[in-house]
Order: structure tokens, then C-alpha cells, then sequence
């Protein structure tokens, strides 16, 4: 109960968007085995496969992250800490 | 009834090698008539330096590239991994970047779009059967050109789109269907296994140059005669007739195996269903290979790589042999600027040539040597890395690709569902075609059937 209520939202959002990062890594990687803190590039993504994650976030959060942002957050977990920082910050 | 015991097959390309070396190896005796004086067609071999080979033509393979791995094991061959270390150049718009990786410094986010949306055409298309994909009279008949006006909103996209097509398959979006783009990128592993080099379709090069491939598959076969450009086959019932300017040979089956733009300008009796029409396109590729007496970008951490709005040397890399002995720059002319290179005199190509390699990569002297391999005017290929499906092609084409005609047998990497386009799809298609004739029994010596 020591947790602020902005911050619960937020923590249960970021949950929520890593969660649909995960899912498409696993789409755009062709493999079932991703976790929340697995590397992308380590999973055997590439620059190309890349850009359809941005793609997809982009699409689904509005969020536009450069590709240098990728390569420095290319996990789900630190991607979903990203794209729910302006998505929360819009929040009234 | 008998199985064939003289097959002539036409073309000693990858395609018709491998085929003459499985009927030779069953038996069969067989006679290879090449219009060039050299054997390998699109797979060609320049020598830079002394003893040091470049790639004229088709260079590199993958994992996934099974047949072409095995048969470079068979012959002895090695293959050596794309070495790229260092950044890449990009002068793309009015931007001109120097990056680590391949990535060109475009909007992610647009590109991504485009990705996705050729990864889900290429996913839709039927690859053993692409006239019955669903859409497919749509998409047949949709240019690339066009598919890209009414779905690539970001200037982005627009501007790497064609840049792309001309990396992946030397098209130029305006003369090809959507249905062939959908099909090549499906044929040869996805756009991501056709688009890598590390781990990908451009994993590695046949060390010493993939023209031994064709050279070494040559000098197993007895019956190669170069310099005999195949005119006419007749195809009596009871056997084929093929005749070149100067002989007839005459054969119980043969095999053609020859780019459908190329096997269309042979008199075939009875004819045949057209293999090519009016908008079948020649793959639009001009390889150009500046050579310096060493890899000169590699001290500035340049790997070679570059990828460039304007032409000619739409894109460059670093194909130096592994061996030393010289820097070899690659460039890539492809898709409309091919053609508008290969109307310039050799002077003023190489000046062009010149002056943008200087642009791309500082300190760059004038080459020692420079070479000009122009495919798309290459009478006897009539185009590379592949023919390009025109609108409404596969429809009409498709169905009759593989199809044998009487005791005429299509070879051809044009003719592979898998890596279509690909060296790998030239010798899959070889051993479909020589497994054809090997396994059919035509009638002997009676025209009824």
C-alpha cells in the first residue's frame, strides 16, 4: 500500500507493453523462447527484423523509437520501460 | 519403351552442368552444347590480380543453400565467410553518414512498415505454385512501382524500396510484378535470409571464386562443346533433333537449360508453350570491381559497405580475396539505372564509376584496374541475377514452367521454386530436370505414343 497509485498504473502498464514486445519478438524472430530480458540480438535479430518491432510498437503505442534507441534497450522489459514513459507521461 | 541413353542438354550454365553430371553419372551419354567459349554462364570469374579471382557474377551462398554446400565439398571447393568489419557509408537524400552495421540512417519506423508489409505478402504467396496464390491476379498484375504508391506513405520507404528490390533481385519496381517480388523474397528464404549476409543468403563466397564450381563440373564430362549456339530442336516422336550453326546431334531427350528469355529464341518443333512474353524482364544488373592494390577503405574502419540513392554504384562491398594480393571494390549497379549505365561508352562508366567510389570513400586513388561485366546486354543471358516477371507473367508462364514438353526439359535457376534466382536454385533445378528424364520412358522408335 506504500506504492503510489500513478506508479502502480504505470508499473502495471509497463507489465502489459513488455508483454506485447515479447510476443512480437517471438513473431518477427520465428521462435517460441523469448523472455522479458532476452537481447535481441542475441536471439539472432538483425537490423532488418528490428525495424518491424519498431514498426510494431509504433502501431500499436504510437511511439516512434529510432533504431539507435533499439540497439541501447533491446530487450522487452527495457523497450517496455520506454514506450510506456511518454505513454504514461500522456496520461492527465 | 526405354530410358534415354543420349541426352543433349543446352547451356553449360550451373543449371546444365548439374544436370549432364547426374545423367553421366547414370549412364546416360551426354552432350553439353554452350554458345560461349567458357562453361558457367552467370557464374563468372575475373582475374583481378595474379591468381586472384573476383566474382563477375553470381558470388555468394548460405546454410540453406544445401545442394550448392554439397556439391562445393564434392569438388573440393571451400567456402569463405563475407568478412565485414567496420562501418558502412550511406549517402542517401541529402544525408551522407558513416554508421556501424548495415542499417542505413533512414526513418526505422518506415522501413519497418515496408518490412512488414512485404513479410506478410511474401508469407501469402503459394511458392511451388505462385499463379495460385490467393490474389494472385491481383498482385500478378500490379507493378511493384505501383504497389509501392498506394502502400509506402513515408519518403523514407519510397526512397529504399527500389534500392532494395535492386539488392534483393536487380528489379527495377516499374517493370515487375508484385507477385514475382512476393515470390523471389519467398523463394529465397524471406526477405530477412535473402536480405543477411552473416547468417544469411550472403553468408559466404566460394574462395578462388564460384566460377570453379562450373569449371570443375565441365572437366567430368566428356561431350562440352563451347562456342555452339543451339538454333533449332525438332522433336520427332521417336527422338529430338538439336541443331547448332554448325551440327546436328541427335538424342533421345534434351534439356534446356537456359534463362526463359534466352530458351525462347530457340526454333522448338513442335513449339512449345512460350517460355517469355513481351514484359519478361532481364534481371538489371552491371557488376562493376575496382581494384586497388589493397583495401584501402579498411584503414579508415570502413568495410566497403555502402548503400547510395544515386547511381551507378548503387550499393559497394569489400569482395578483396581472402588470400591478399589485392582490394577489390564491388559495386552494384541495378534495377532502371542499369540500363542507363550500360548505354555509356566504357570511358565514361569507369569515370563515373570512379568519381563516386572518391565520394563514398575518402582518400580512394584511381583504381589499378576496372572491370565492367554488363548482364543485362550479355547475349547468352540475357540478364542476371534472374528473369524478372513482368505483369500477368506468372499467370501465364508459371504453369508451363517445369512442365516437359515432349522430350524437351526445362532447366534453369528460373525453373526452381527454391531459390529461384539463386545458384542454389540453378543446381536443384539440374537435378529436378536430369531425375525427370532419367525416370521417364519415351517410345522407341514409333512416333505414336
Amino acid at each position: 500500500m506504500s506504492i503510489p497509485t500513478t506508479d502502480r498504473i504505470s508499473t502495471c502498464l509497463i507489465a502489459n507493453i513488455t508483454a506485447s514486445i515479447t510476443a512480437t519478438f517471438r513473431r518477427v524472430l520465428e521462435i517460441d523462447d523469448v523472455g522479458t530480458d532476452d537481447e535481441f540480438f542475441a536471439l539472432g535479430g538483425d537490423s532488418l527484423l528490428a525495424t518491424r518491432v519498431l514498426s510494431a510498437i509504433a502501431r500499436e503505442y504510437g511511439v516512434e523509437l529510432t533504431f539507435d534507441e533499439f540497439v541501447l534497450a533491446a530487450t522487452p522489459a527495457a523497450l517496455g520501460r520506454l514506450v510506456a514513459r511518454p505513454v504514461a507521461g500522456a496520461r492527465p | 519403351m526405354s530410358t534415354p541413353s543420349r541426352v543433349v542438354v543446352v547451356g553449360a550454365g550451373l543449371a546444365g552442368l548439374t544436370a549432364a553430371n547426374r545423367l553421366a553419372d547414370n549412364g546416360v551419354e551426354v552432350t553439353v552444347l554452350e554458345a560461349r567459349y567458357r562453361v558457367g554462364g552467370r557464374l563468372h570469374g575475373i582475374e583481378v590480380a595474379p591468381g586472384r579471382w573476383v566474382d563477375a557474377g553470381a558470388a555468394y551462398l548460405g546454410d540453406r543453400h544445401t545442394a550448392l554446400v554439397d556439391l562445393l565439398a564434392d569438388l573440393g571447393l571451400k567456402a569463405l565467410p563475407t568478412d565485414m568489419e567496420g562501418d558502412s557509408r550511406f549517402l542517401l537524400g541529402a544525408s551522407d553518414a558513416t554508421r556501424s552495421g548495415r542499417f542505413p540512417p533512414l526513418n526505422a519506423v518506415a522501413l519497418g512498415e515496408m518490412f512488414e508489409l512485404l513479410d506478410d505478402l511474401t508469407r501469402s504467396v503459394d511458392v511451388a505454385a505462385p499463379w495460385r496464390t490467393p490474389d494472385a491476379p491481383r498482385l500478378d498484375h500490379l507493378t511493384a512501382a505501383e504497389w509501392a504508391e498506394s502502400n509506402l506513405t513515408h519518403p523514407d520507404a519510397r526512397l529504399f524500396f527500389p534500392l532494395f528490390l535492386g539488392e534483393m533481385m536487380a528489379a527495377d519496381p516499374a517493370a515487375v510484378s508484385m507477385l514475382h517480388v512476393a515470390f523471389y523474397l519467398r523463394s529465397g528464404g524471406g526477405i530477412r535470409y535473402l536480405n543477411a549476409f552473416e547468417g544469411g543468403a550472403q553468408d559466404r563466397r566460394v574462395a578462388g571464386g564460384a566460377h570453379q564450381v562450373c569449371e570443375l563440373l565441365a572437366a567430368g564430362l566428356s561431350g562440352v562443346h563451347l562456342g555452339e549456339a543451339v538454333t533449332a530442336i525438332r522433336d520427332s516422336g521417336a527422338g529430338v533433333t538439336v541443331a547448332t550453326a554448325t551440327a546436328t546431334y541427335d538424342a533421345d531427350a534434351v534439356i534446356v537449360a537456359l534463362p526463359p528469355l534466352l530458351a525462347s529464341t530457340i526454333d522448338i518443333r513442335p513449339r512449345p508453350t512460350p517460355r517469355a512474353t513481351g514484359v519478361t524482364g532481364r534481371g538489371c544488373a552491371v557488376k562493376l570491381h575496382l581494384v586497388y592494390p589493397e583495401p584501402l577503405w579498411r584503414r579508415h574502419g570502413l568495410s566497403g559497405w555502402s548503400v547510395n540513392e544515386a547511381g551507378p554504384l548503387l550499393s559497394t562491398v569489400d569482395d578483396s580475396p581472402h588470400e591478399g594480393g589485392a582490394g577489390v571494390l564491388t559495386g552494384f549497379v541495378t534495377g532502371a539505372e542499369a540500363h542507363r549505365f550500360a548505354t555509356l561508352s566504357y570511358d565514361d562508366q569507369r569515370a563515373a564509376a570512379i568519381h563516386q567510389a572518391q565520394l563514398v570513400f575518402p582518400d580512394l586513388p584511381e583504381p589499378l584496374a576496372f572491370h565492367v561485366t554488363d548482364w543485362v546486354n550479355e547475349e547468352y543471358s540475357r540478364g542476371c541475377y534472374a528473369a524478372l516477371f513482368g505483369p500477368g507473367d506468372w499467370l501465364a508462364l508459371g504453369p508451363h514452367l517445369t512442365r516437359p514438353h515432349g522430350r524437351v526439359h526445362w532447366a534453369g535457376t528460373e525453373t526452381s521454386p527454391a531459390f529461384f534466382g539463386l545458384m542454389e536454385g540453378a543446381i536443384r533445378s539440374g537435378h529436378r530436370a536430369a531425375d525427370e528424364v532419367l525416370h521417364t520412358t519415351h517410345p522407341t522408335g514409333d512416333r505414336d505414343e
